[in-house]
């Protein structure tokens, strides 16, 4: 006893209303203990398959992708001849030239960039679509002509085979690696004969060595892996003909500014590794905006409890305040006492839920799922940030002040004169 | 008896809802320090509307009313609270306790709005107060708890734990039973006669009344009648 006498009569005064609305208060900060941990679950979940995605991606494209890229406008040609800035000049119908898709000197470029000291590594590559049968089953795949050694340096490729052994894409001279969803679509397993068909109606018997597994799922069923001197013979042209140059750096986040660097050095299109996969990224952005919605509906509706809970609390102690008032208490402290009382279920709610959403993440963490879809995961990959830890709890506690602070406004205008000549 | 304490000049407080009229009109009295003053008169006449503008708690009215030298208009509102708060206790017809709080939590909130006491001399002036009005012993149990006498008594109790220049009351007496209404005005005659306690009553209690040292009347918002007519001595 004396020891709730000695606290602040305000904290007092919440602490009994809240008291005495157990059973509103307990549902109030379950919303808000809700909406903190479908915050905390859906950010973890989200963020946890965008940055698996990002991860692989990194690990399994080029960070910089140079190519010929046709359809780039040509500059106007009289520009080229007058560069006076005052000059204006026009050319209409300036068709884009009948160029092949081929890098010239592409050798020489991948030399060149692998001279850069920003450059891991660097591999050319030559892809083109196809059509891979295996007795009566046929597949349409993207053959990625490549140059063994290069290709598994800068994406692992060995690393992520399931069935068979890279060198042996090496030893024979018509090996070909299968991504796992296109053999399991054409039936064909390890050391199977196929037969690869290119829109030149150019054909070759090509054996099996591997099978392999990304675990991006549109990768592992269209992908086959064919040397680059296959590739170049079944488009029926000549060995120094590549149509990409792939480039991995040592930091991945300066492959914006590098692309633009090589692109304005070798006059080819380079591309970086976000911008290639831009439309990726897009759908990112559409699912943050659509959980974002859901967690700030999810709390607004949680605000509403709480502002329904005090405006229980209001009118109900009506008369408390009104006393209050003639003793002298301000307008303030009014409000202050059901802002306490706001921010207590607040910070509870707040608190709970970040418990239960960090146990609930930890679940769903550990049960295997198999999923198959944009990426293929085993278990949902959940990202443990703290700062979604420490955004929930912020926004808790914003949303629960802001719905707490019209009914404590309400309540500290209130007139006390009125309430005592109504009784 | 001295210097007033309370001055009031030319109050007057109009409604506009639902028709124009004035509650108050025109009224001008004082009341001086150590004075029992009641406020009698029908119902409507608006006695217990002077009495909330002269306690500070309505301050929305033309004229002049100030208390112990402070012209109360001229105080923002936070000052009238604070104002409130060290000078002028209430008793109300009902108690207005907060009803989850021990009666000795009740007593204590004024001196704990104020914070002029450490809270060891808040509880220990809170005590004496209440042992002075015989509820010393139902200090520690909810106020809920307590009989409608006993609650009275302890809303007193805290009408006077700030020691206030004045106090207000509205019809302190009138929910309670004849026994209980000897008691609270035996305590109010007592706190006059031994503090020299300024009090100014609404009532239309007779007893009541006869007890007090000036008995205003009002009347269609106007005073009546402003004499001594009894004085607890004479009777």
């Amino acid at each position: 006893m004396k020891k709730t006498s000695t606290r602040s009569p305000l904290l007092n005064i919440a602490w009994v209303h809240l008291i005495s609305k157990k059973r509103q208060t307990i549902v109030a900060m379950l919303g808000v203990m809700f909406g903190v941990t479908v915050f905390i679950f859906q950010a973890g979940l989200l963020t946890g398959l965008q940055s698996y995605f990002i991860e692989k991606t990194v690990n399994t494209t080029a960070h910089v992708h140079i190519y010929n890229d046709v359809r780039v406008a040509r500059p106007n040609v009289l520009d080229l001849e007058s560069d006076t800035a005052g000059t204006w000049t026009m050319v209409r119908n300036q068709k884009p030239r009948d160029e092949e898709r081929r890098l010239r000197n592409g050798y020489q470029i991948l030399r060149e960039i692998e001279r850069d000291a920003r450059v891991e590594g660097v591999a050319p590559y030559l892809g083109l679509q196809g059509i891979l049968r295996y007795g009566m089953s046929q597949q349409a795949g993207t053959l990625a002509g490549i140059d063994v050694q290069r290709e598994d340096q800068l994406f692992h490729v060995a690393d992520n085979l399931i069935a068979g052994e890279l060198v042996r894409m090496e030893t024979l001279p018509n090996a070909v690696i299968l991504g796992s969803g296109l053999a399991e679509k054409l039936g064909a397993r390890l050391n199977d004969n196929i037969t690869v068909i290119s829109s030149r109606g150019v054909s070759l018997d090509m054996k099996v060595v591997g099978i392999s597994k990304t675990g991006i799922t549109l990768q592992d069923n269209t992908r086959a892996y064919i040397s680059i001197r296959n590739a170049q013979r079944l488009l029926q042209q000549s060995a120094a003909y590549i149509t990409d140059i792939n480039v991995r750096l040592r930091e991945v986040d300066i492959a914006q500014s590098i692309a633009t660097e090589y692109q304005n050095v070798f006059g080819y299109k380079a591309e970086d590794w976000k911008a290639a996969n831009a439309n990726v990224f897009g759908i990112f952005r559409i699912q943050n905006l659509t959980v974002s919605f859901v967690i700030i509906s999810i709390l607004v509706v949680s605000g509403f409890g709480i502002f329904n809970i005090l405006m229980t609390i209001i009118y109900e102690k009506m008369p408390d305040i009104a006393i209050l008032k003639a003793m002298g208490y301000r307008d303030r402290d009014i409000r202050r006492v059901f802002l306490i009382e706001s921010i207590a279920i607040g910070t509870t709610g707040g608190l709970l839920g970040l418990l239960l959403g960090f146990i609930t993440s930890k679940i769903v963490g550990m049960i295997p799922l198999n999923i198959q879809g944009f990426v293929s995961v085993q278990y949902l990959i959940i990202n443990f940030n703290p700062l979604f830890y420490l955004a929930a709890f912020g926004f808790a506690l914003v949303s629960t002040t802001v719905a707490g602070y019209f009914p404590a406004r309400k309540a500290a205008r209130f007139d006390p004169v009125e309430i005592i000549r109504s009784r | 008896m001295g210097s007033p304490i309370i001055t009031a000049t030319h109050v007057t407080k109009t409604f506009t809802e639902p028709v124009e009229f004035k509650v108050l009109n025109d009224i001008s009295l004082t009341v001086d320090r150590g004075e029992f003053v009641v406020l009698v008169g029908p119902s409507g006449s608006g006695k217990t509307t002077l009495m909330y503008t002269l306690s500070t708690l309505d301050t929305e009215y033309d004229g002049t009313i100030s208390i112990d030298g402070v012209d109360i208009r001229g105080l923002g509102k936070d000052a009238v609270a604070d104002f409130r708060n060290s000078m002028i206790g209430f008793v109300f017809q009902f108690h207005y306790l907060l009803p989850d709080f021990t009666v000795l939590q009740n007593v204590m909130l004024p001196a704990q709005r104020r914070g002029i006491l450490s809270a060891e001399e808040m509880e220990d002036r809170a005590m004496k107060t209440l042992s002075m009005l015989g509820v010393a012993d139902q200090a520690t149990k909810k106020s809920s708890k307590l009989s409608g006498g006993q609650q009275q008594r302890v809303a007193i109790a805290r009408a006077l734990i700030n020691e206030p220049k004045i106090i207000f009351g509205d019809e302190p007496t009138g929910n309670l039973d004849t026994k209980n209404t000897g008691l609270v005005l035996d305590i109010l005659n007592e706190l006059k006669a031994e503090f020299n306690q300024t009090i100014l009553m609404v009532t239309h209690d007779v007893q009541f009344a006869r007890r007090a040292d000036r008995i205003i009347s009002i009347r269609d918002g106007r005073i009546v009648d402003n004499e001594e007519h009894y004085s607890p001595s004479s009777h």
